[in-house]
């Protein structure tokens, strides 16, 4: 099963895919993408393991290539998220480069094939205006790719807007 | 005439293409070149089978001057196109949602 969930800044999207996964059975997997660049960094890092630590998450940090990830047992994985994956991609020296939307999408089918059920994270940034310079274009495209190429695919996708999840896809019934 | 709208890289142009007709894409662009936006939605809703549009409202009030004119204009001539529309659908990640109307057979 293959769940995308997208939203806006603030929108509540990571709280509704934590609670979509709290729901179903162990064991629980986060994959974290967010790079550590400095010591705040790996203090939020660490505080954010703590706290899903509670909740029987087993925390993966991947900031890049994610199809070399190994899941230890089947069960549910939480990817969060794909805007954060996609920068990261696209301007870490040992990332994916030109070819990110591709390395993404491999590697969230290299992970679904591991797991009962993958919950992807998204973000919602495309409705500020039509036309960017061109690095901003170049992300805004690898993005759009991504989770337009993982829509797609997936059984369910649901914006969350104000904390409130809307089906686009799949109904809801996770 | 069929109006799509969205964000960005939204999928619109792929969706218009499998519905076949006379398209014309991103509409909101020859917005910021007229000043009669009446005028320029009756042109194009009689001209073609197919419109697009992106979405250009939803982020932080541009400071330039002329960008939030722009987007004003956009805004404005996608009421216009909607409002003659017979049908009028929004793409979300690839996604349409039909907002007004039947898609045609």
């Amino acid at each position: 099963m293959l769940t995308l969930v997208i939203g806006g800044a603030a929108s509540g999207k990571s709280a509704y895919a934590e609670s979509l996964t709290l729901k179903l059975p162990l064991p629980r997997y986060y994959v974290a993408t967010m790079q550590v660049w400095d010591e705040e960094c790996a203090k939020r890092v660490e505080k954010h393991r703590a706290m899903r630590k509670e909740k029987q998450f087993e925390t993966i940090e991947s900031p890049i290539s994610i199809d070399k990830i190994r899941i230890p047992n089947r069960g549910i994985v939480l990817l969060e998220d794909l805007g954060n994956l996609t920068a990261n991609e696209l301007y870490d020296p040992k990332g994916a480069g030109v070819n990110t939307a591709e390395a993404v999408l491999y590697g969230v089918e290299i992970l679904h094939k591991q797991c009962e059920h993958l919950i992807v994270v998204g973000n919602e940034v495309f409705s500020g205006g039509a036309e960017y310079a061109d690095e901003t274009d170049l992300y805004l495209k690898a993005l759009a790719q991504i989770q337009n190429g993982i829509a797609a695919r997936a059984d369910h996708v649901c914006r969350v807007v104000c904390g409130i999840p809307v089906y686009y896809k799949g109904g809801g019934k996770v | 005439m069929v109006f799509i709208t969205g964000p960005l890289y939204s999928g619109k142009r792929t969706f218009a293409q499998k519905l076949g007709g006379t398209c014309c894409f991103e509409v909101q662009k020859q917005a910021e070149t007229t000043e009669d936006l009446e005028a320029l939605a009756k042109i194009l809703s009689e001209k073609y089978d197919i419109i697009t549009a992106t979405e250009v409202g939803g982020g932080v009030v541009p400071v330039d001057a002329t960008e939030r004119a722009n987007r004003e204009k956009a805004g404005r001539l996608a009421c216009l196109l909607a409002a003659r529309a017979d049908c009028v659908v929004q793409m979300f990640c690839g996604i349409p949602t039909v907002l007004k109307g039947e898609l045609p057979k």
